[in-house]
């Protein structure tokens, strides 16, 4: 079934000069009646009239399709006036109609949905719509009609064969600590797919737990898949897909590239190993990145026992504090209360570290690697050696051992894998719950045990190296530390001050990981103050999205100042670093400390010194603020008066 | 995201009359509505979407109602379509 197999020339009328529906209607049924669709004209006009009488058939757009199935139909046809001046047809819209099919079909079959189906998605098309009013003759209607309809056919070819793919482009975003760049880069992939007309759905993997979750059906039936992430997503699911890997920042800055590259087919095909590191990519990723990606999935995963841990024993500090308790080794457990408290966030920091080394294994290795990393962690805590199995204080590598641990015991698994590669597909099985465990675990004590003594030493000397900085020296350490926070808010040199801020926490630099976290809260707020205080600098969409900076800035999310960052890199990044850094400097030179590596104003309450820490954030800020005003160029196209609507 | 698959059981399917009816219907609720006909999205507060994907009788449909009042929505949805839209 073919419009133009329906239309006529003797069914069409153009530049009618009808002037109310009623004429319209006469007109085209006269048109019909020419075309010899119809039989019994008077008959066929009731049952058009009645359509009409429950509702218009104006549909808008300037498109009216009065239709009637009727047996007074003598074969299916069309007719098709247009009216340049329009015509009020009593359309929904209330504009005018010029462009009038009508309708003739028998009464069964699906005839009549089908033609009215194929007029509208020819007639969506605006401009086809404007062809068809100024066509000049009705060969030109009835060529105009045929040369979209093959178009459009070849279109639903291909749309069909499509459609069984729901999505076509499928994503997968993560960023470390899951707040702010995962939902960024995910908006930024819907938003473009959107615009280019690519349907796409994307999986967020962030701290809160992955949303919006692909399922099987859509990998199997998806075009391409973007996994943008800066730490290890769930990638088995993609086997023999076209994966496209690339850093999640790449997600929010170039997703129209991306997103062209996944639907063109070109990507190369993914084959999960696994766990191999980033086997396949084509362009095989830097060793630094992998690094950094495998470091971060570990200090994401132990994030929550910090924050949580830190917490608690902070308050319980605070409660010891307000009852007097002696400042001596009992300080924190001192009252019962206190004591409880010190407990549950004593049993939570314990885990720091094997959950820190088991998931970077687990970035590197895969789920074995798991168990490996978490008992190399763990030795690290308690400082075995081969003279002291069973620990011993000064060869407790902490920190430090937990890193080297979690890379080791990433590569012991490999390493295992390989030397077992040789074994029979049906001895599979047994590597995972024996081989892998049994020697990865026991190579990782003896490496362990190996290592502790030496790490243990430069652990100890490191932080005691920092406690013994001179006032002088702590400063100019807090200023670094802040000033890196604010370089690229949320990337790796944001990442490698707060991942040293952490790792402080558990030899007690608390005024490290306090100088750190005011250098990470500056920024967005001072992006926020100068949006309110110097309206001129910011455009009217910018002064509203600045308002988030604040709720952003005060929950540490320093991320909230990317979107400013970018727009305007070489003013806002010196701003923001100057004020990071003289907070973080204002913050070490006040002693404050900071138990919990995150969580804003809101842990303010447990914070050391919190007064000078109030001091160090609005000064910080104000310097930020008061350079942004100097150094970025006014909006003048603006007009003030109107940012006001 | 609340969806329901079930059949259009007009004997004319979604012509415009009933089309219109639903998109009207639809178009009160703030929520997003689509109809996945055979694998394809379409917009269910567009009386042209529908009528262009051609919804016959015995056509499976699965509705998709994404929003804050998206229970709503469905349910209306629902009932308008089993229902026949009055015919």
């Amino acid at each position: 079934m073919r419009v133009t197999d329906l239309l006529k020339e003797q069914g069409i009328q153009l530049g009618s000069k009808v002037n109310s529906k009623k004429q319209a209607i006469e007109k085209l049924i006269a048109l019909q009646v020419a075309s010899g669709n119809i039989a019994d004209e008077q008959r066929y006009k009731d049952a058009i009239l009645a359509r009409e009488a429950q509702g218009s058939t104006a549909v808008g757009y300037g498109i009216a399709i009065p239709h009637a199935k009727s047996d007074a139909v003598k074969c299916a046809g069309l007719a098709a006036i247009t009216v340049p001046t329009g015509v009020n047809y009593e359309a929904v819209d209330g504009k005018p109609s010029d462009i009038l099919f009508m309708i003739a079909a028998p009464p069964n079959g699906d005839l009549h949905l089908e033609v009215l189906s194929r007029l509208m998605v020819l007639l969506m098309d605006e401009g086809f719509r404007k062809q068809l009013i100024n066509a000049q003759s009705k060969k030109e209607f009835l060529k105009i009609i045929d040369k979209k309809e093959t178009e459009k056919y070849g279109e639903e070819a291909k749309t069909q064969a499509d459609s069984n793919a729901t999505y076509r482009v499928l994503g997968v975003t993560a960023c470390p600590t899951g707040i702010a760049h995962t939902y960024m880069a995910a908006e930024a992939l819907e938003k473009a797919g959107k615009e280019m007309g690519v349907s796409i759905k994307v999986e967020t993997d962030g701290s809160g737990g992955a949303k919006n979750v692909l399922t099987k059906k859509e990998i199997a039936d998806a075009d391409g898949i973007i996994v943008a992430a800066d730490r290890e997503v769930e990638m088995a699911r993609f086997n023999g897909k076209r994966v496209i890997k690339v850093k999640v920042s790449d997600g929010i800055s170039k997703p129209q590239e991306l997103i062209k590259k996944a639907v063109s087919g070109t990507a190369p095909v993914y084959t999960h190993a696994g766990g191999e590191i980033s086997v396949d990519d084509g362009e095989k990723e830097s060793v630094g990145r992998q690094i950094y990606k495998h470091l971060m999935n570990g200090v994401s995963h132990m994030l929550p026992f910090v924050i949580g841990g830190g917490i608690m024993i902070a308050i319980a500090f605070l409660i010891d504090t307000i009852a007097g308790a002696p400042q001596d080794s009992s300080f924190g457990t001192y009252t019962q209360a206190a004591a409880f408290f010190k407990a549950i966030g004593g049993a939570a920091f314990g885990f720091m570290m094997p959950v820190l080394a088991g998931f970077i294994a687990m970035s590197i290795a895969d789920r074995p690697g798991l168990a490996v990393g978490f008992v190399g962690g763990s030795i690290a805590t308690l400082g075995c050696t081969f003279m002291a199995p069973t620990g011993d204080a000064a060869a407790v590598s902490g920190f430090i051992g937990a890193l080297i641990a979690g890379f080791a015991g990433g590569f012991i698994v490999l390493f295992l894998r390989r030397v077992f590669a040789f074994l029979p597909k049906s001895m599979e099985g047994i590597k995972p719950v024996l081989i892998y465990p049994l020697l990865g675990i026991l190579i990782m004590g003896v490496f362990m045990c190996a290592i502790n003594p030496f790490v243990g030493w430069v652990n100890t000397a490191l932080s005691n190296g920092l406690n013994s900085l001179g006032t002088e020296y702590k400063v100019v350490l807090g200023c670094v530390l802040g000033g890196m926070m604010a370089i690229d808010m949320g990337g790796p040199f944001n990442k490698a001050a707060y991942v040293f801020g952490t790792a402080a926490l558990a030899t007690g630099g608390y005024d490290i990981m306090a100088a750190v976290m005011i250098g990470g809260m500056v920024p967005p707020i001072a992006i926020a103050l100068c949006a309110t205080f110097f309206k001129k600098k910011f455009s009217s969409d910018e002064r509203q999205s600045a308002m988030v900076n604040y709720i952003m800035g005060l929950c540490f999310i320093t991320e909230g100042a990317i979107p400013f960052a970018a727009a305007d890199p070489l003013r806002v990044i010196p701003s923001c670093i100057a004020g990071s850094a003289v907070a973080g400097g204002i913050s070490m030179a006040f002693n404050c400390g900071l138990m919990a590596p995150h969580g804003g104003v809101f842990v303010f309450p447990v914070v050391t010194n919190v007064l000078w820490y109030v001091v160090a954030l609005l000064v910080g800020s104000i310097i930020s603020m008061l350079l942004l005003a100097m150094l970025k160029k006014n909006k003048a196209t603006e007009a003030l008066p109107i940012q006001n609507k | 995201m609340v969806s329901k698959k079930l059949t259009v059981s007009n004997a004319q399917g979604l012509h415009m009359r009933p089309a219109g009816l639903f998109a009207n219907a639809m178009g009160k609720y703030k929520s997003d509505v689509f109809l996945n006909v055979k694998g394809n999205d379409v917009n269910g507060k567009s009386l042209m979407n529908i009528i262009a994907a051609c919804i016959k009788c015995g056509t499976e449909i699965e509705i998709r109602c994404t929003g804050e009042d998206e229970a709503d929505a469905l349910a209306k949805a629902v009932e308008l379509i089993e229902s026949g839209l009055g015919e």
